[in-house]
């Protein structure tokens, strides 16, 4: 199906049949999930040899296993013979990964070490065949990303400008990032309703989340009143101030001016005591980068250190995935603070949580009606507001943290994708799309290859 | 702590010989203890949760353990330890934080309010070295309703330490670890209390 008639990113226009089609959703899984970089798993979830954890990429699941010379490798979780899931675990440790149904028995590789009965009924055991079905993966500082597609860009040419705005979550510190912990839970809705939330939309924040924020509030004992410095983070929300970024391979991130708003004091505190050691690591302008990211397809964070995959589950339910992640180098009493914090705010018990996933799930029930999914919806904030490489930001951006080029930079990728072009032919049309917009902003605006650079 | 202390310190919650030994307190003081479990269960489904968070003790700890599916000889580490993944981790002001919220009139994802209906049952409860507090196991059945069809269910066990308290119901919540019996939370929230 082509989904181009839904989607008019230059426009801004998105048709809800992509959140809706059965058919469409087929297609995700092999034009979108089986061809993009997916998350899969963190190199402190797997600290020893045979430690394992099974992640999805789509609907396909794999296992991700440590190796004795300390390497990784993936494999979709699944028995050549007849399709059997090999692990039902989530995660544990292994040495091997025996097939319950006939006792295949595979390596932690990957690799068929034994069949039974296998010399007397087989001709041949030729490895590339009997091997579990081997996927690509990639390091980035410690985040390991999967991908089936050996034509799929390298992991960083993948995410571009992107990596610089990725650093300002996970390479804050020094010693990188740990994990403390996972929630999975269930949702009705389609995945790309959590994946264009942190892509783009932190507009939602001011109205979906008023509740959390006002009961969250801390307040000074002696008058009773929230305390200066949280009412100062909220006051961000009404009147915003940022910006946010759009790669050409779907990924976005936006953010305030003066960080993602906290209500939880120690983490507040250590995020001032720490601001000068993070602009000197990464300069003064990432320091308050980190507000609310995705990596297309699904990989998502926010600053306040909870990661999430949203696995697709047909097109009307997702699975969550979330770990909380804290930097290596914080002290204990952070740590605890942020484990707390991501659970009271981002799991399903969490406060912000629950009020987003209400929003999705009546959208998606809203779009069983003809009318519902015939009527556009608009994505139009900050549309031909974009500029390059402006104010020290790599890549495209726009000037205010309440913005829709993002998401229009999300779909505009999925139609890409979804249009069955090649690695090769996608990376050429990207290229050229950003060549003609950089050479029409130039036209525009006088100056070759930036414009409206006026600093939020 | 490293990894291979906390596994030691965890014990699988309901294979725990504490957990297991028979019920030993008088007759009429567990049915005072049931009578107390049944009349929480009543406030939280009337919504009346600043009377239930009457019932929590001032230095109340409610915590619930994310569980994982895992290999049976790892299975005494199905559920996280404490200080890792956990659904709950509150004390009194964290706990009085989230009734709040549902009381803003935009706590979005209980507007219009949900229908519960808490299910308690197989309770036992065991004398504790202090004379006046009981640790109490019962299991639940939260059963709910909300918008036009939404309906869910969520089970489980909860581990309670009671003490005597001058209330109303004669009790108060000490300590409460809520097990779901679920490793993927097959619900799209956990909005109420169990």
């Amino acid at each position: 199906m082509d989904v181009a008639e839904f989607i008019d990113a230059e426009k801004g226009l998105i048709r809800g049949e992509i959140f809706h089609n059965q058919e469409i959703y087929e297609q995700e899984l092999e034009q979108v999930f089986a061809r993009s970089w997916v998350f899969m798993a963190h190199d402190s979830m797997l600290p020893n040899t045979g430690d394992f954890m099974q992640n999805y990429i789509g609907e396909d699941p794999v296992l991700i296993v440590r190796q004795a010379d300390g390497s990784v490798k993936g494999f979709l979780n699944q028995c050549r013979h007849r399709g059997m899931r090999l692990c039902r675990a989530e995660r544990g440790n292994a040495k091997n990964f025996m097939c319950s149904f006939h006792g295949w028995n595979y390596d932690i590789g990957g690799e068929l070490i034994g069949a039974p009965h296998g010399e007397a009924i087989y001709d041949t055991i030729d490895p590339d065949v009997f091997r579990g079905t081997q996927l690509r993966l990639a390091n980035y500082k410690g985040f390991i990303f999967g991908t089936w597609d050996e034509s799929a860009p390298e992991f960083e040419e993948y995410m571009g400008d992107f990596a610089w705005y990725f650093d300002a979550y996970i390479d804050r510190y020094e010693g990188g990032m740990e994990v403390v912990g996972v929630h999975k839970w269930v949702l009705p809705a389609n995945w790309k309703f959590n994946a264009e939330q942190p892509t783009s939309d932190m507009y939602h924040g001011e109205v979906s989340h008023a509740s959390a924020f006002q009961v969250m509030m801390p307040i000074d004992e002696e008058t009773g009143a929230p305390k200066a410095w949280a009412m100062e983070a909220v006051g961000a929300l009404s009147e915003p101030r940022g910006a946010q970024f759009s790669a050409p391979n779907g990924h976005g991130t936006g953010w305030f001016s003066g960080g993602l708003p906290t209500m939880n004091e120690t983490i507040h505190r250590w995020q001032q005591e720490t601001a000068g050691e993070v602009a000197e690591r990464l300069g003064p302008e990432r320091v308050n980068v980190a507000g609310h990211a995705n990596i297309f397809p699904n990989f998502m964070m926010l600053g306040n250190y909870t990661f999430r995959v949203t696995h697709p589950r047909g097109p009307d339910e997702m699975e969550i995935w979330a770990w909380t992640m804290v930097p290596k180098s914080a002290s204990a009493e952070v740590k605890e603070a942020i484990r707390i914090d991501v659970l009271r705010t981002f799991s399903p018990a969490g406060m912000f949580e629950q009020d987003d996933a209400v929003n999705w799930e009546e959208e998606q029930r809203i779009l069983r009606g003809h009318v519902a999914r015939k009527s556009p919806l608009v994505y139009q904030q900050m549309l031909g507001k974009a500029r390059y490489d402006a104010d020290g930001l790599p890549g495209k951006t726009v000037p205010h943290v309440y913005a829709e080029e993002a998401a229009r930079g999300m779909y505009q990728h999925y139609a890409d994708l979804m249009g069955g072009g090649s690695w090769p032919e996608l990376t050429e049309l990207k290229k050229n799309r950003e060549l003609k917009e950089r050479a029409d902003l130039a036209e525009a605006d006088g100056t070759p290859g930036q414009t409206g650079s006026n600093a939020a | 702590m490293s990894d291979s202390e906390k596994a030691k310190k965890v014990v699988h919650l309901f294979q725990r010989p504490e957990n297991l030994k028979p019920a030993d307190v008088p007759l009429e003081l567990a049915y005072d203890i049931e009578q107390f479990l049944y009349a929480e269960a009543d406030l939280l489904d009337g919504w009346k949760f600043y009377d239930w968070l009457g019932l929590m003790a001032a230095d109340i700890h409610y915590w619930a353990p994310v569980r994982e599916n895992r290999l049976m000889r790892e299975m005494a580490e199905e559920m996280y330890p404490p200080g890792t993944a956990a659904h709950f981790d509150e004390n009194h002001h964290m706990l009085t934080e989230r009734v709040n919220r549902l009381h803003t009139n935009m706590s979005w994802s209980e507007a219009p309010p949900s229908r519960t209906r808490h299910l308690v049952t197989n309770v036992r409860a065991h004398s504790t070295e202090v004379a006046d507090e009981f640790a109490v196991q019962s299991s639940f059945h939260v059963y709910r309703t909300s918008s036009e069809r939404h309906q869910d269910s969520v089970f489980g066990k909860r581990f309670d330490l009671l003490r005597r308290a001058e209330n109303d119901y004669g009790f108060e919540v000490a300590r409460r670890t809520v097990v779901f019996d679920m490793s993927t939370l097959l619900v799209k929230n956990l909005s109420q209390f169990y």
